[in-house]
C-alpha cells in the first residue's frame, strides 16, 4: 500500500449553504465544475444569483452567522430536499435535509441533520462493469472493495445563541459532516478502478451581530474548518506473470490524505441609504489555511506534501427595496496567495551538484490569484389574494472569474516556470416560494455554466487528465475537460410548531 | 423597474457570453509524465515475480547446466558458452563450441574446429515467457506447442521453450556434440558424435547413459522426478528449464523499479533516454512489449561477421534461411534488452563492442554499414568480416523500413539513450559466479 500526500491543497467547502460557504473561500487553479453538493439549508438569496452583502436572508442567515438568529419570531421545522446533476453523466446526488429553529425566551437556536446520496460519475460507473480480469487479485493481500453506484453523506448542524444586550447578540454553531463521498472526487483519480472516500469535516463558528435602530447592522464571524479525508484509490496494474506465461493484472492501493484546517474572520456592516429604499453594505473575509496533506491528483505526477494559503475577499454590496420588489448587486475582489512545495522524502542530488536533504524542498509553487465575483438577483413579492399570504419571484446571476499565476521553482531540476490561467464561471438562478399562514414552500433552481469535469467526452473534445475539485493544482499537463452544466433543484418547506 | 430588470439581465449576460474561455496553452508536462505516458502505448508492463521451482530439479538442473558430460568430447557445458562472468553470453562476437580452450573472450577456436555463425545469446530472463529462441527462432512457441527443424523430433508435452530448448544443443556438433571421429578430453572415442543426422533421439539416450552411469545423477533423477524408473533427457531438459527459470531472471532494474512507479529509480538523464527510446529514436518500434524485444525480427543491417549459414555460406541470411520471401532475407531476431549493458558485443554477429556503438549504428544505418570499421571486432574474428560491396547492397537491400532515414540524434541524445539502456540493468545480474558450483557429479571441471 502505497501512501502518499500530494500536490495542491484541497480547500473543501463544507459549510451547508452558499451564504456559509462565501466565509470559506474556495482556491481552484483549473476549471473544474464544482456541484451544490453543500448547499443544503433553504435559503432565499441563492436563488437572487447568492446576493449576500446589503441584503439580509432570514432563512439561510442563522446557519451563516450564528448570531443571526435574533431575527427569529418563531420556532420552526423545515426540510428541504435537494437535486443537483452534472451534465452528460458526470455526476449527481439526491439530499434530504430536516430541521428546525427554535426560539424561547431569549435564546434561540438551530438544530438540522440531512443525509446525501452521491452518485459515481459515470466514467467511473463504465470502468466498474468492464469484466476484470485478475485472477491473481483473490490471492492478493489488496483485495477489491465491493462495487458501489453511490456513496452516502451525514451531516449534523447545531446553533444557539442569545442577546446579551439590546441589538447586540452572540451565537455560535458546530456542523459535522462524515464523508463517504464528495462529488467529482472519483474522477479525480483517472484509471482507478475503485475510490473509497472516508473523512469527516468540523465546523465551528463564533457570530456577533450588531443591530441599531438606524438600521446599521456590524457582524463579525470566527470560524475553524477542519477537513480530514482520505481517498483509498484502488487501480488494477497489467504486468507480465512469468509463471503462467501471461498478461496478467494485480491491484494495487494508494492512500491519499487530504487535511486542511482554516481560520476563518469575516465582518460585515450593512446600512440605509438617505434615499429610501437603498442599502449599502462592505464585507471583509480573510481565511488562513494550512494544508497538511494534499491529495495525489492524476493531474500532477509530483510528489507534494503541504502548503498554506492566505485569502481574502473584500466585497461592496448594493440594494434598493420599493414596494414589494428587491434589487441587489454585489461585487467582490478575491485576492489570494497560496504557497505550495514537495518534501524530498530521502537525499535527492540536483543538477546544481548540490543535495537537498531529506526534508528538503524539492519544489515550490506559489499562486496568486486576482479573482472577481459578481452577483445580481431579483425579488417580487406578489400579494395573491386573502387566504394566501404571498407569492415571490427571484431571478438571479452571479459571476465568477478566476484568474491566477503560478510561479513554480523545480530545485532538483534548477528550472522554473511561469503559468497564467484565467476562465469565468457564471450561473443564472431563479426560485418561487409561497407563503401561507401555517406554512412555507420554496422552489430555487440554478444552472452553473463555464466549467467542465474530467473523463467527460463532449463532441471531438477528448479529455485528458484529471482535476480536483476545489484543489490548488499546478498543472504538469494540457488542461481539458468536457463542458458540462451543473443543474441544481430544491424545494424547502417549513411550518412553525408554535 | 421593469428596465432596470433587463439592464441588470443584460449586463450579467454580457459578462456571461465569453463563460468558455479556455485556458491558454500550458506548459509542457514532466518528464515522468511524458515517459509514462510513452510506456503505455508500447505494452511496457512490469514483469511480476518468477514462481519458485521445483528445488530438486533446480539442483539437478544447474549441475547439469554446468557438466561437460552432456558434450560428446567431455570437454564444454552449457556454462561454457554462457558464461557466468559473462552475465551467460560469452563476450565474444562468435561463440565457440566444442574443441576450443579458454573461457569467455579469451576463448580460442580448437585446431580444424570451425566458428559457429553467431554470438552467443545470453539467457539471462531465459525463461519469462519468451516464445522465441536463437537468432533465426528456428524454435518457437509455448504451451506444449513447438515449431522447430522438422528432422529433430521433440518429445511432446514439455512444458516451456527452455525444456524445448535444452534438447538441441547437444546434438548441434559446433556447439557440443562434436564431429565424427573425435576422441574426448580423455581420449576415448566420441559415441555422441557417432551418430547421424536425424539420430537425435539415440543422441539423447547416449546422453542419458552417461548421467545415470553416475550414482549422484541416479539420485538427483530420482529426487527431481520421483516415481521415474527410467529417467528420460526431456526429464534432463525440465530440470535445465527449472534451473535457468529461478537462477538466471534478473527483472529488478532501475528502469523495472520505475515500472513499479518510483519515480526516482531513474536518472533525469535516463528519462530524457527512456523518451527517445519510446518516441523520436523509434528503438520501440522493435524493442516493446514486456521484454522490450524479442517477439519479433527485423534487419537492422547489421554487418555480416562469420562462417555463415546453409547454402548461402558465408552470408548468413538469418530468418530468410529458414523462410521463404525477400523481406526475411538478412532479418534476425530483436534481442530483449534487459540488462543489455552486460552482453556486449551486439547484434547477432557480435560486430559492435558497445552500446555507445550500436546507438550510432542505429543513428545512420545505410551509413554505419557502408563505413564499418573490422577493427571494432576482436582480432580472431576480423578475418570473418564479409565487407564486400556487394555484401552491404544485399543486406541494405532488405533493410527494415523504419531504419532506411537517418534518426538525426545528438552526441548528447546519443548519450542519453545509453544511459536509458544501462538503466536496464538488474545489479545482481552484474554478477552471476556464485550460480555456478565447485564441482559437478561428474568430477569434470566447472570452469
Amino acid at each position: 500500500m502505497l501512501q502518499r500526500a500530494l500536490p495542491l491543497a484541497a480547500v473543501l467547502v463544507c459549510s451547508w449553504n452558499a451564504a456559509a460557504a462565501a466565509q470559506v473561500i474556495s482556491i481552484r487553479t483549473v476549471p473544474i465544475s464544482q456541484s451544490h453538493q453543500f448547499d443544503l439549508f433553504p435559503s432565499r438569496s441563492l436563488a437572487m444569483g447568492g446576493v449576500t452583502i446589503a441584503v439580509d436572508d432570514s432563512l439561510s442567515d442563522p446557519f451563516s452567522n450564528p448570531a443571526k438568529g435574533f431575527r427569529l419570531a418563531v420556532s420552526r421545522f423545515f426540510g428541504a430536499p435537494g437535486v443537483y446533476r452534472v451534465s452528460q453523466g458526470a455526476g449527481a446526488g439526491r439530499t434530504l435535509p430536516v430541521g428546525a429553529l427554535f426560539r424561547s425566551g431569549p435564546w434561540f437556536g438551530a438544530g438540522a441533520l440531512a443525509l446525501q446520496q452521491v452518485d459515481l460519475s459515470e466514467p467511473m460507473a463504465l470502468a466498474l462493469q468492464v469484466p476484470i480480469s485478475c485472477r491473481a487479485c483473490l490471492d492478493q493481500a489488496t483485495v477489491l472493495p465491493t462495487t458501489q453506484g453511490s456513496n452516502g453523506n451525514t451531516f449534523a448542524h447545531a446553533m444557539v445563541g442569545r442577546p446579551v444586550s439590546p441589538g447586540f447578540s452572540i451565537g455560535g454553531s458546530l456542523s459535522w459532516s462524515g464523508l463517504h463521498g464528495v462529488d467529482g472526487v472519483d474522477l479525480l483519480y483517472a484509471g482507478s478502478s475503485r475510490l473509497v472516500q472516508r473523512g469527516h469535516a468540523l465546523d465551528v463558528r463564533l457570530g456577533l451581530h450588531k443591530q441599531w435602530t438606524d438600521d446599521r447592522a456590524l457582524s463579525a464571524l470566527v470560524l475553524h474548518d477542519r477537513y480530514a479525508s482520505t481517498h483509498d484509490v484502488y487501480y488494477l496494474d497489467s504486468f507480465w506473470d512469468p509463471g503462467s506465461q501471461q498478461f496478467d493484472q494485480r491491484s494495487r492501493l494508494e492512500e491519499n490524505l487530504d487535511h486542511t484546517n482554516t481560520w476563518g474572520l469575516h465582518l460585515q456592516y450593512t446600512q440605509a441609504l438617505r434615499a429610501p429604499g437603498w442599502r449599502v453594505g462592505v464585507t471583509a473575509t480573510t481565511n488562513l489555511a494550512s494544508h497538511p496533506k494534499i491529495p495525489n491528483y492524476e493531474i500532477q505526477n509530483i510528489p507534494r506534501d503541504p502548503g498554506n494559503s492566505e485569502a481574502f475577499n473584500l466585497g461592496v454590496g448594493l440594494a434598493r427595496t420599493v414596494d414589494a420588489s428587491t434589487v441587489a448587486i454585489d461585487l467582490v475582489y478575491e485576492p489570494i496567495w497560496s504557497h505550495t512545495w514537495a518534501d524530498a522524502a530521502g537525499p535527492v542530488e540536483t543538477a546544481l551538484g548540490t543535495t537537498i536533504p531529506a526534508g528538503g524542498k524539492t519544489i515550490e509553487n506559489r499562486f496568486r490569484f486576482s479573482n472577481a465575483i459578481l452577483r445580481m438577483g431579483l425579488s417580487q413579492d406578489i400579494e395573491l389574494d386573502r387566504s394566501t399570504k404571498a407569492m415571490s419571484l427571484q431571478l438571479g446571476l452571479s459571476v465568477h472569474r478566476i484568474d491566477y499565476s503560478l510561479a513554480q521553482r523545480n530545485h532538483v531540476t534548477a528550472t522554473s516556470r511561469q503559468l497564467d490561467e484565467d476562465w469565468v464561471e457564471w450561473s443564472p438562478t431563479w426560485g418561487v416560494s409561497f407563503r401561507f399562514p401555517a406554512w412555507e414552500v420554496r422552489y430555487r433552481g440554478s444552472a452553473t455554466n463555464g466549467t467542465g469535469r474530467p473523463g467527460v467526452f463532449s463532441g471531438n473534445f477528448a479529455t485528458v487528465d484529471a482535476a480536483p475539485r476545489n484543489i490548488l493544482v499546478a498543472p504538469s499537463g494540457p488542461i481539458s475537460f468536457g463542458n458540462v452544466r451543473v443543474m441544481t433543484h430544491q424545494v424547502s418547506i417549513s411550518f412553525p410548531f408554535r | 423597474m421593469r428596465i432596470r430588470f433587463l439592464l441588470v439581465l443584460g449586463l450579467g449576460g454580457g459578462l456571461g457570453c465569453d463563460a468558455t474561455n479556455v485556458p491558454p496553452e500550458p506548459t509542457p508536462p514532466s518528464l515522468d509524465t511524458q515517459l509514462r505516458a510513452s510506456l503505455g502505448g508500447w505494452g511496457v508492463v512490469p514483469i511480476g515475480p518468477m514462481p519458485a521451482q521445483n528445488p530438486a530439479q533446480v539442483a539437478l538442473g544447474r549441475a547439469l547446466f554446468f557438466d561437460r558430460i552432456l558434450s560428446g568430447n567431455r570437454d564444454v557445458s552449457c556454462g561454457t558458452c554462457h558464461d557466468v562472468a559473462a552475465a551467460l553470453a560469452d563476450g565474444r562476437s562468435l561463440a565457440l563450441g566444442t574443441g576450443a580452450t579458454g573461457s569467455g573472450a579469451g576463448r580460442v577456436l580448437g585446431q580444424g574446429r570451425q566458428f559457429t555463425p553467431r554470438g552467443t545469446p545470453s539467457l539471462l530472463n531465459s525463461g519469462i515467457g519468451f516464445d522465441q529462441v536463437f537468432w533465426d527462432a528456428r524454435l518457437s512457441g509455448r504451451g506444449g506447442a513447438f515449431t522447430h527443424d522438422p528432422a529433430v523430433a521433440l518429445p511432446v508435452g514439455l512444458p516451456n521453450i527452455l525444456a524445448a530448448q535444452a534438447h538441441l544443443p547437444v546434438l548441434d556438433r559446433r556447439e557440443m556434440r562434436g564431429n565424427p571421429g573425435d576422441l574426448d578430453v580423455f581420449g576415448h572415442p566420441n559415441e555422441l558424435a557417432g551418430f547421424g543426422q536425424g539420430q537425435s533421439a539415440e543422441v539423447w539416450n547416449a546422453v542419458m547413459s552417461r548421467l545415470l552411469a553416475i550414482q549422484e545423477y541416479v539420485a538427483m533423477f530420482s529426487a527431481a522426478f520421483p516415481g521415474t524408473s527410467a529417467p528420460r533427457f526431456d526429464q534432463a531438459a525440465r530440470a535445465l528449464a527449472a534451473f535457468q527459470m529461478e537462477a538466471f531472471t534478473r527483472t529488478g532494474s532501475p528502469f523495472d523499479r520505475y515500472l513499479d512507479r518510483d519515480d526516482n529509480a531513474l536518472t533525469a538523464q535516463q528519462k530524457r533516454g527512456g523518451l527517445l527510446f519510446f518516441g523520436t529514436a523509434r528503438c520501440a518500434t522493435c524493442h516493446n512489449g514486456p521484454f522490450l524485444g524479442g517477439t519479433s525480427f527485423a534487419n537492422v543491417g547489421a554487418p555480416q561477421v562469420g562462417p555463415g549459414t546453409g547454402a548461402q555460406a558465408p552470408l548468413d541470411l538469418g530468418l530468410g534461411a529458414l523462410q521463404t520471401g525477400e523481406f526475411q532475407r538478412f532479418a534476425f531476431r530483436v534481442a530483449p534488452l534487459r540488462n543489455v549493458e552486460l552482453t556486449a558485443p551486439y547484434f547477432h554477429s557480435g560486430a559492435y563492442p558497445t552500446l555507445e556503438a550500436v546507438v550510432t549504428h542505429y543513428n545512420d544505418v545505410p551509413l554505419a554499414l557502408s563505413t564499418y570499421d573490422p577493427s571494432q571486432l576482436a582480432p580472431d574474428v576480423r578475418n570473418q568480416y564479409h565487407g564486400e560491396p556487394a555484401t552491404v547492397a544485399a543486406v541494405l537491400a532488405t533493410l527494415d523500413g523504419r531504419l532506411r532515414q537517418p534518426l538525426g540524434l545528438t552526441p548528447a541524445q546519443v548519450g542519453d539513450l545509453v544511459a536509458f539502456l544501462r538503466g536496464l540493468t538488474d545489479p545482481t545480474a552484474r554478477n552471476l559466479r556464485s550460480l555456478a558450483p565447485a564441482q559437478v557429479p561428474s568430477g569434470l571441471p566447472v570452469r
